[in-house]
C-alpha cells in the first residue's frame, strides 16, 4: 500500500490482518494494522464479530431469565456478571438480601475475579511466550471450577444468583473446599510470579510497553486494573462500596506507569487481595437463608404453594409475569474483573425490562487500543491486548 | 572390483549410516519435548494413541509420534493458489538435505586403524574428515537459512513473510557470535577439525571446552538456540504474533519436513556443542587406548549400567501400574496389563543386559594385533566395540544438551523480535571478541602460542 505522509513523502506499508482468527486475539476481534517493516504506523480496531444482541434479547424475558445471558458478557468470570446485573435490579425494587446471601455473593464473586485475572494473567503470559504459566495458574482455576460445578451445576455459565438473593444455598463441604483451594492459588501466583517477576525477558516484553498516561485513561473512560495499573486509585468497592465492601479489609492495587507490566503485576496482587477478602467472608459466613422474603421478588415455599391460595396466586404471577419493579431508570455498577460493569435498565412496570444497557469495561479500554499499539510493534500490540483483557462476549455483547 | 572391496571401504561405507542418527533421534526427541514439556507444565501429557494390541499398547505416549507422522504423510498435500509452485515445493527440502549432511563432519568415535591390502589404514569417526571441519558445520546451518526464507516467500502470504524477514535477520546476526564464540577453542585446540578438537580435550571432564572457554560455552549455546529458531528465539514462527511464521501456508508432509528438519537442527546442534564444549565422543577419565586396552572390563560396565537403568526403569513401571489399579480409571485393567507387560519386557533386558555385562567382563581379554613403532593397531572388533562405547556416550551428552532445549523452551518468555537483534549485536557479539581476545593473549602469555 502506497501512503502519502503529511511531510509528501512516498511510503509503503505492508497491511495486516490481524484477526478476527488470529492466536492471539482471544475471542474474535479484528486489528487491521499498516506496517512499516514491523511497526504499527496506523491500527484500526474493528468489534463487532462476537455480537449476539444481548440487549435486545434480553427484553424478551423476565428479569429473572436475564441472569443465564449475563454469564455470557465476560464469560471468564460469570459470578460476577450474575451480581452485577442482580444489583442493579434489586436497586430497582429497594430491598436488601439476607446476611448470607451477600456474603456468599461477596466470596463468590471475588474467587470469580481470581479466576478472571488467572486466566487473564496466563493468557497474557502465553501471548509473550512462556506457555508454562499457564498450567501453572490454570490447574488452580479447575479446583474452582469443581466448587462451581458442585455449587451451580455449571462449570463456565453458573447463572447462580437471582434477584433477591441466590440460586440455592451451598452444599455441605463447601467452606472447607473453598478454604483449601486458596492456598493453591496463593502458591501458583508465587511460581509464576518467580518464573517472571526477575525475568530480563519478560520485563523487557512488557516495561513500557504500551503504556497509557492517566489522564488518557479517564478521557477513555476507563475503569478497573487497567486503570488503577496507570495510577489512579480507583475502584468501586472502596468507592461506591456495595454489598458491605467496606467492611472488609482489604487494599486497592494500583500501579504507576500504565504499561503492560503494570497491567499484569496490578491484577497478579489484586488477586492476592481478593484471597483475603475469600477469607473474611469464609469467617463471616453464619448459616440463615439466601433469598429475601420479600413476595415481590422470590417465590413462596412448595408448602405454602400448595395450601395457601395467596402463595398459589403470587407464585403463578412471579413465574408468569415476573417480578414487576416499579417504572423508572436505574443504573447499577459492580467492580467486575475488568472495571465497572454497570446495567441501565429501564423498566416500563411490566416483568420484562424495556431496556437494558450494558456498560461494559471491556468496551472502553478497546477504544483507546489503537492508540496504545501505533508506533510499536506487532509483537507489542500482541502483549497489550492479551494485558488489557478483552473479553469479545463483554466487548461485543 | 576385489580391490574396492577391501576392509577400509567396507568400514567407510558402513560409516554412512551415522548420517541418519539425528533422524532416528527425531522420534525420543519430539516424545522428549511432549512429556519434558508436561512433566515441566504438572500435566500428564500425550497417553491417548495406541496400537490395537492387548487392548491397546500406548507405550507412554511413544505412539503419538507414529500416529502423527501417518496423518501427516497422507493428509492432502495442499498449495494455495497464489504460491510461487516451485520454490513452494523446494524450500521445505532444505533443512531436512542439511540435516541428512551436517552429521557427517562430526566425529562420532575416535580414529580407528583397519588393516588394509597396502597396509593399515587410519579411519576417522566422520564422515567428511576435511581440514575446513567445523567450518563446513557453520555453512550448511548458515544455507538452512535458505529454507526459510524461500518457503516464507514462495508463500507468497504477510504472516510468511514477516516471519521469513525475522528469521533471515536474525540467523544472520547469530551465525557472527556463533562464530566468534566458538573461535576461542580454535585457537586453543590450533585446528578446525573436529576430531583434533575432540582429540585436544582429552578424557578428564574438567579440561574440556567448556571449563577452557566457559563464557563461549555460554555464548555458543544462545547462538544455537537462536540459529535453530528455538524458544526464546522463535520470532519466526511468533505463533501469538504471525501465526506460524515461515511456514503458515504449509501443511501435511511439507509441513513435517519443516518440522523434521527443525528437531534434526537441534540434535545436530547438540551433537555440536557436546563435541566442543563437552569433549566430544571421549568417555570420562577413560581415553580411547584404555578402553581399547580393556574392553572387557568397559563393555561390562557400560553393559551393567544400562542393565542397571533398564531394571529401574521396570521398577518404576510397576509402580505405576500398581497405582493405576487404585484409581477409578475405566481403562485400569488394559493399562495394568500393557504396564505389566512393559515391565516384564524390561525385566528381561535388564537380565539379558547384566548376564551379558557379566559375561563381557569376565570372557573378553583384548591384546594388541600389533605395535609398530609408538601406534599400536587393535583388531577390527575391538575398535568397532570401542566407537560403539563412544558413540553412546556422545548420544548421552548430546540428549543432555537436548533436554536443555526443551528445558528453556519451557521456562522462559519470547524475546521481542528487535530486542533478539540488540541482544545479538550489542551484547553477545561484543562479548564474544573480548573473550576471544583474552583468550589469545592468555595463550599467547601461557603456552608461546602456536
Amino acid at each position: 500500500m502506497k501512503v502519502i505522509t503529511p511531510e509528501g513523502d512516498k511510503v509503503e506499508l505492508l497491511t495486516v490482518n490481524i484477526g478476527p482468527s488470529h492466536p492471539a486475539t482471544h475471542g474474535a476481534l479484528r486489528n487491521f494494522v499498516a506496517l512499516d517493516g514491523e511497526t504499527i504506523v496506523a491500527s484500526v480496531p474493528e468489534i463487532g464479530y462476537l455480537h449476539r444482541g444481548f440487549e435486545k434479547m434480553v427484553e424478551r424475558g423476565t428479569y429473572q431469565q436475564v441472569l443465564p445471558y449475563t454469564d455470557r458478557l465476560n464469560y471468564c468470570s460469570a459470578i460476577l456478571n450474575n451480581i452485577g446485573f442482580c444489583h442493579a435490579a434489586e436497586t430497582m425494587f429497594g430491598v436488601e438480601i439476607p446476611e448470607r446471601a451477600t456474603t456468599l455473593r461477596v466470596l463468590l464473586g471475588e474467587l470469580s475475579r481470581v479466576i478472571d485475572h488467572l486466566v487473564c494473567v496466563g493468557a497474557a503470559l502465553v501471548d509473550l511466550g512462556a506457555l508454562t504459566n499457564y498450567w501453572y495458574f490454570f490447574n488452580p482455576r479447575e479446583d474452582i471450577y469443581k466448587i462451581w460445578e458442585k455449587l451451580s451445576g455449571a462449570r463456565l455459565t453458573n447463572a447462580f444468583t437471582r434477584v433477591g438473593g441466590l440460586y440455592r444455598d451451598t452444599y455441605p463441604g463447601f467452606e472447607d473446599e473453598v478454604r483449601a483451594v486458596l492456598p493453591v492459588v496463593e502458591n501458583a501466583i508465587g511460581e509464576v510470579l518467580k518464573l517472571v517477576e526477575h525475568n530480563r525477558i519478560f520485563l523487557d516484553r512488557t516495561r513500557g510497553v504500551a503504556a497509557i498516561s492517566a489522564e488518557r485513561a479517564i478521557a477513555y473512560g476507563w475503569t478497573g486494573p487497567c486503570l488503577r495499573a496507570t495510577g489512579v486509585d480507583r475502584d468501586l468497592r472502596k468507592d461506591e462500596p456495595y454489598m458491605g465492601y467496606d467492611t472488609y479489609d482489604f487494599q486497592t492495587v494500583v500501579g504507576s506507569t500504565g504499561d503492560t507490566y503494570d497491567r499484569l503485576m496490578v491484577r497478579m496482587f489484586e488477586m492476592l487481595e481478593s484471597i483475603s477478602i475469600c477469607r473474611q467472608a469464609l469467617d463471616r459466613l453464619r448459616p440463615g437463608p439466601v433469598n429475601t422474603s420479600d413476595a415481590r421478588l422470590s417465590l413462596p415455599g412448595q408448602d405454602k404453594a400448595y395450601h395457601d391460595m395467596e402463595a398459589l396466586i403470587n407464585h403463578f404471577k412471579l413465574v408468569y409475569e415476573g417480578v414487576r419493579p416499579p417504572a423508572g431508570e436505574y443504573y447499577g455498577a459492580t467492580e467486575a474483573g475488568n472495571g465497572e460493569l454497570g446495567f441501565l435498565i429501564v423498566s416500563d412496570g411490566t416483568g420484562r425490562p424495556y431496556r437494558v444497557k450494558v456498560r461494559p469495561p471491556c468496551f472502553t479500554q478497546f477504544s483507546a487500543y489503537h492508540e496504545m499499539v501505533e508506533g510499536g510493534l506487532v509483537a507489542d500490540s500482541v502483549a497489550c491486548l492479551s494485558s488489557l483483557n478483552i473479553v469479545a462476549g463483554e466487548l461485543d455483547r | 572390483m576385489t580391490d574396492l572391496l577391501t576392509l577400509p571401504f567396507l568400514v567407510t561405507c558402513a560409516k554412512f549410516g551415522l548420517a541418519f542418527i539425528p533422524l532416528m533421534l527425531l522420534p525420543f526427541l519430539i516424545w522428549g519435548e511432549r512429556k519434558g514439556a508436561s512433566l515441566i507444565q504438572d500435566r500428564i501429557g500425550p497417553n491417548r494413541a495406541a496400537i490395537p494390541l492387548m487392548g491397546g499398547l500406548r507405550m507412554f505416549g511413544f505412539i503419538h509420534n507414529m500416529s502423527d507422522g501417518i496423518k501427516l504423510f497422507f493428509k492432502e498435500s495442499f498449495v494455495p493458489a497464489h504460491a510461487h509452485k516451485f520454490w513452494y515445493f523446494l524450500a521445505p527440502m532444505i533443512p531436512i538435505i542439511i540435516a541428512m549432511l551436517a552429521p557427517s563432519v562430526i566425529p562420532w568415535f575416535a580414529p580407528m586403524t583397519v588393516q588394509g591390502p597396502s597396509g593399515w589404514v587410519s579411519i576417522s569417526g566422520q564422515n567428511l574428515d576435511a581440514d575446513a571441519g567445523v567450518l563446513v558445520l557453520f555453512a550448511l546451518s548458515g544455507l538452512s537459512v535458505y529454507g526459510v526464507v524461500l518457503g516464507s516467500w514462495a508463500s507468497n502470504s504477510k504472516y510468511a513473510l514477516l516471519g521469513g524477514m525475522r528469521a533471515s535477520a536474525m540467523m544472520v546476526s547469530y551465525e557472527v557470535s556463533m562464530g566468534l564464540s566458538a573461535a576461542g577453542i580454535f585457537l586453543l585446540a590450533g585446528s578446525f577439525g573436529l576430531t583434533q578438537i575432540v582429540e585436544w580435550q582429552g578424557s578428564n571432564p574438567f579440561l574440556w571446552g567448556w571449563a577452557l572457554q566457559p563464557v563461549g560455552f555460554v555464548l555458543f549455546l544462545v547462538s544455537l538456540f537462536a540459529e535453530t529458531g528455538r524458544p526464546p528465539f522463535d520470532v519466526a514462527e511468533g505463533e501469538s504474533e504471525i501465526v506460524a511464521g515461515y511456514f503458515v501456508e504449509y501443511s501435511a508432509v511439507r509441513f513435517a519436513l519443516y518440522y523434521m528438519g527443525e528437531y534434526a537442527h537441534i540434535v545436530i546442534a547438540s551433537a555440536l556443542v557436546s563435541t566442543l564444549f563437552l569433549g566430544g565422543y571421549q568417555v570420562p577419565f577413560l581415553p580411547t587406548e584404555t578402553i581399547r586396552a580393556n574392553l572387557g572390563v568397559v563393555g561390562g560396565g557400560v553393559l551393567a549400567l544400562l542393565g542397571l537403568g533398564v531394571g529401574a526403569i521396570s521398577l518404576k513401571i510397576r509402580r505405576w501400574a500398581r497405582i493405576y489399579t487404585t484409581l477409578k480409571a475405566s481403562d485400569a485393567a488394559d493399562r495394568a496389563r500393557e504396564y505389566g507387560f512393559l515391565a516384564t519386557v524390561s525385566s528381561v533386558k535388564a537380565v539379558v543386559l547384566l548376564v551379558s555385562a557379566l559375561a563381557v567382563g569376565f570372557l573378553v581379554r583384548t591384546t594388541p594385533a600389533e605395535v609398530a613403532g609408538d601406534l599400536v593397531h587393535w583388531p577390527l572388533w575391538v575398535n568397532a566395540a570401542t566407537a560403539l562405547v563412544q558413540l553412546g556416550v556422545l548420544l548421552v551428552k548430546t540428549a543432555i544438551i537436548c533436554w536443555v532445549f526443551i528445558w528453556v523452551r519451557w521456562t522462559l518468555p519470547r524475546f521481542r523480535y528487535d530486542q533478539i537483534m540488540s541482544l545479538g549485536w550489542k551484547v553477545m557479539l561484543n562479548v564474544a571478541l573480548v573473550n576471544l581476545l583474552i583468550t589469545a593473549l592468555v595463550a599467547k602469555l601461557l603456552v608461546g602460542g602456536r
